[in-house]
């Protein structure tokens, strides 16, 4: 970070620029697209936030959980169920989901101090089969392969009555409903986003990346591996709880065929693409997979072709691993500084 | 009583083949450190072939033989092709799991791309006869699958342990390196490794796939047990395959059965033994100690 007065501002403006630039494009997107794509870009962000927590968990601390579907899920119902028992607002909610899934998040956490690597990842894929199950064991609460409607109170025809939920812009913003939904979730993504951030360049967050690149070294310089490590996995749990309500609210459903395996292996996929250990990889890489979701399967692909989907993608992970492993960001990263090397050899006498 | 019985001899066939799916998933392990999370999607493969041989009317042993050479045949190609060029799995955790995990969901969607979303009906092996002791029934095709996983556990034993390929294996698996100077073809010996988990995959799906039907999602749940078997026994030992394979077999069909709490949830015993076991004895029962130098 260079700090020096006036030659240093413009070099600074210039480093601003392309966020500037993301958050313009972000800001005018619903303004330009059809209400139809609007909506589907939304429903792109509950996935780019639990994407976020895996990053964080998977990512920069090199815990690999091959479960967030089933935390996803958990959030999802927390959210459901509070809205329609309690009639709390959205917000609120959320961060009901958000505790509880830290709360669980703790829980897998705490055995994952003993197991690592390889053997985490089983643990958290028997996790992942066993949610759909625990949906359907406890269907008289959660309604189990039918799903539950998130409903609140909302007058219909002069009465109150349960109904579907929805996002009701005010007068004020002069919005259509699904860009007032856009924005609001939007803005949800982007406190996850500076939270993740901020935890990241922390001290917090070089422990987490010490522990993930020698565990050993890390406690003998300080760290304290232990409440990293479970820390982390909360962290990283709230966070797909909070993308799971959010995909509650946005569907105003949930149903156990929503947080398949299928579901947890789509959330490695963002992250893998997008770039692990990066901060804007996983929203890319979710930004990516809802274009190959909404784009590629349903509108380019014939429809004898569509079972092959899932064989694109995993053929993308493959290759992604193999040829890039560093995803999007990491890899256009590493080529940048070879230009630039490149460049700086060229101008510097030697 | 005699339900008591007949619940534990459903609970050991399909333990045979959590125990089947669980030696293939040690003969990877042994050779390359790798929990393969792809290796029911492969087993599931194979039996689609078995499925498709026993169509156009071969015999259904026949069939099962077929399907593992397809199998084979498919695990050596997705090992040279896929596994190999990744490199050492424990030096790259995450990157050996994606990559699994990018073959799990290939394999699961090139199948129903080839063979449809249908379910297709695969007849038992042994028939639909019952043996009849006392009061208690047993399914021929229950002991067939105990029969068979002894006869595959031997077949492993003498060539793991009187055979110079076996041999070999073994070498690979306990040092790449050194065996390569000792004039191992290191590559070659694991390319064999794979395609022999791959073929005992056709087998363990002929047995699985008449308790519903062929179909992309055949081996999902069985995965989950095999891997819990395997955890149970010892990720790096065939005894503790099997008798974890069995262990776990009987745990998923008995306990459900008494204890109500459970029985929406066929999965959640192996979870806990995985985890328990994890915790408590992260070796398993006949594995052997990892000792990790700093």
């Amino acid at each position: 970070m260079s700090t020096t007065a006036a030659p240093g501002v413009p070099a600074r403006l210039l480093r601003a620029a392309p966020w500037v630039a993301l958050v313009v494009v972000l800001v005018v997107l619903p303004q330009v697209l059809q209400p139809y794509w609007v909506n589907r870009v939304t429903g792109w962000i509950p996935l780019a936030i639990a994407a976020l927590g895996l990053n964080l968990l998977t990512g920069y601390n090199g815990q690999i959980s091959v479960g967030h579907g089933a935390l996803y899920g958990l959030g999802a119902y927390a959210t459901a169920l509070v809205v329609n028992e309690w009639d709390w607002p959205f917000l609120a909610a959320i961060a009901v989901g958000a505790v509880v899934c830290f709360g669980a998040g703790v829980v897998i956490g705490l055995p994952a101090l003993r197991i690592k690597g390889l053997y985490l990842a089983l643990v958290t894929l028997a996790v992942a089969t066993l949610f759909p199950q625990l949906v359907e064991q406890f269907s008289d609460t959660t309604g189990g392969t039918t799903g539950l409607a998130v409903t609140s109170l909302q007058e219909y025809r002069g009465r109150m009555r349960e109904r579907s939920v929805k996002f009701e812009p005010p007068e004020w913003t002069g919005l259509a409903a699904d860009q007032w939904r856009y924005y609001l979730f939007l803005a949800l993504a982007a406190v996850c986003f500076v939270i993740v951030a901020n935890i990241v360049s922390s001290r917090v967050g070089r422990s987490l990346v010490a522990i993930r690149d020698n565990e050993v070294a890390a406690e003998v310089s300080g760290v304290n591996v232990a409440a990293t490590k479970v820390f982390t996995f909360g962290i990283s749990a709230a966070l797909a709880g909070v993308g799971g309500g959010l995909l509650a609210l946005y569907n105003a459903r949930v149903s156990s065929g929503s947080f398949t395996l299928a579901v947890s292996l789509y959330f490695l996929v963002a992250v893998v693409l997008g770039g692990p250990a990066t901060t804007l990889g996983p929203a890319l890489g979710a930004v990516l997979y809802g274009l190959f979701k909404d784009v590629v399967e349903a509108e380019v692909l014939p429809e004898a072709w569509k079972p092959a989907s899932p064989l694109l993608l995993g053929a993308l992970l493959v290759v992604t691993v193999l040829v890039a492993p560093g995803g999007i960001v990491g890899t256009t990263r590493q080529v940048r500084a070879r230009f630039t090397a490149r460049r700086l050899r060229g101008t510097t006498p030697p | 009583m005699s339900q008591f019985l007949q619940f534990l001899f459903i609970g050991l066939g399909n333990g045979a083949v959590y125990a089947m799916i669980g030696m293939g998933l040690v003969a990877i392990y042994r050779a390359t450190g790798l929990l393969n999370f792809a290796q029911g999607e492969m087993a599931m493969f194979a039996t689609f072939f078995v499925w498709t041989l026993d169509d156009v009317g071969l015999p259904l042993w026949l069939a099962v033989i077929g399907g593992m050479v397809g199998g084979g045949v498919v695990g050596a190609l997705t090992y040279q092709v896929v596994v190999r060029p990744v490199g050492d799995p424990h030096q790259k955790p995450l990157a050996v799991v994606i990559v699994t995990v990018g073959l799990f969901l290939a394999f699961n969607a090139l199948a129903q791309l080839i063979w449809g979303t249908d379910q297709r009906p695969l007849d038992p092996l042994f028939g639909t006869g019952e043996l009849q002791l006392g009061s208690t029934y047993i399914a021929w095709q229950k002991l067939g699958a105990l029969a068979v996983l002894g006869i595959e556990a031997a077949l492993f034993y003498v060539l793991f342990m009187k055979t110079k390929l076996g041999l070999s294996m073994r070498a690979v698996a306990s040092n790449p390196e050194s065996s390569g100077l000792c004039g191992v073809p290191v590559s070659r010996i694991l390319l064999f490794g794979w395609a022999l988990a791959s073929a005992v995959g056709a087998v363990a799906g002929a047995f699985m796939a008449p308790n519903s039907a062929v179909d992309a999602n055949l081996m999902q749940v069985p995965l989950i047990f095999a891997f819990a078997a395997i955890t149970l026994g010892g990720f790096d030992s065939f005894v503790g395959a099997v008798v974890g394979g069995l262990a776990i077999g009987v745990l998923t069909d008995v306990v459900p059965k008494y204890v109500g709490f459970v029985e929406k949830m066929p999965t959640a015993p192996a979870f806990l033994a995985i985890l328990v076991v994890l915790l408590i004895r992260p070796q398993g029962l006949f594995g052997s100690t990892r000792v990790v130098r700093v």
